[in-house]
């Protein structure tokens, strides 16, 4: 395969439908929410706790998207213009509430198999994962949601929340710690 | 996904960490593409309807601007007309009159026409 037929960077063909997106092009507005909706419902779920809210949030997330096509400049990642966006509507979210969301987190996705103990277990330590996460600080889910789940770099994270890295830092370090104590009972040597 | 890796580690604190935040990572929405295609259509929509009548409120706005406008700029200047003809017709009235007064030919005279015309007719 010649290198003009290899198929362009995830961040090339972004831009590029961003691109259409602007001039007015549906199947590249299509194929834009396609590529990201999944995983973007998944971040906004971990941060809100609930799979319909989640998918309001990512609906209206596309729109700004979409509204934004015209003046947006490749300057940033998509995936981090998304997050940012979806960043700041679960901020507007906890206000609207008056309250962050400390629930537990609706059922999680089932995993392949649940016949075997292996898989019951891991079930049972990721769900208590998960209930960990919600329980953290806001700042601190944010941050380590974004470094552990979406595998973002200190300085997107710190890009996204709109704070310094050393922040960003802080937070994951308290995360951790936290998430040690609220979880002992898993890693006590018995 | 990720099946190979789903095992419990019992120790490793940063793995299991990372497996079950990435396992809720992805998560399926069957219909969220055209949902979300139709919800930023109507959204569309409604803010070409909202510029199209931010423009003719705009241009309403300044038809009646201009109207008020004119119409305060009529009035003073009927006013001012007026009070001019007022004043200028009351003095020239009272000077002919004063000035007629004077002339015993023409003291019964009231009607100020009728002073003018013995004013510029010289046989009278």
């Amino acid at each position: 395969m010649s290198p003009e037929e290899l198929p362009p960077p995830e961040d090339e063909e972004d831009k590029r439908l961003m691109a259409l997106v602007a001039s007015g092009d549906d199947d590249a507005l299509r194929l834009l929410v396609h590529r990201h909706h999944v995983r973007l419902v998944g971040y906004l779920r971990s941060e809100v706790g609930s799979q319909t809210t989640a998918e309001e949030l990512a609906m209206e997330v596309f729109i700004r998207l979409h509204r934004a096509a015209g003046r947006w400049r490749p300057e940033a990642k998509l995936t981090t213009y998304l997050i940012h966006i979806a960043h700041n509507l679960v901020l507007n979210e906890w206000r609207r509430r008056g309250r962050k969301p400390t629930t537990a987190l609706d059922s999680a996705p089932e995993p392949g198999d649940l016949s075997h103990d292996s898989a019951r277990r891991v079930n049972e330590l990721d769900e208590a994962f998960r209930q960990a996460v919600a329980l953290l600080p806001a700042e601190q889910r944010t941050a380590i949601l974004l470094l552990v789940q979406q595998e973002m770099p200190y300085e997107e994270i710190a890009a996204v929340m709109e704070a310094p890295v050393s922040s960003v830092k802080t937070w994951i370090h308290r995360a951790r710690t936290r998430l040690r104590e609220l979880l002992k009972d898993h890693y006590d040597p018995a | 996904m990720n099946q190979p890796m789903r095992q419990p580690s019992g120790h490793d604190f940063d793995q299991d960490l990372a497996r079950a935040l990435v396992s809720g990572r992805d998560v399926p929405c069957p219909g969220f593409t055209e949902r979300a295609v139709r919800a930023i259509g109507v959204d569309r929509r409604r803010r070409t309807l909202l510029r199209w009548g931010s423009g003719v409120t705009t241009a309403a706005a300044c038809f009646l601007a201009v109207f008020v406008l004119q119409g305060r700029g009529d009035d003073s200047l009927a006013q001012r007309a007026d009070a001019l003809a007022a004043s200028d017709e009351s003095r020239q009235l009272s000077d002919i009159l004063g000035f007629a007064d004077e002339l015993s030919l023409l003291t019964p005279a009231i009607d100020p026409h009728s002073v003018v015309e013995a004013l510029i007719n010289p046989e009278l």
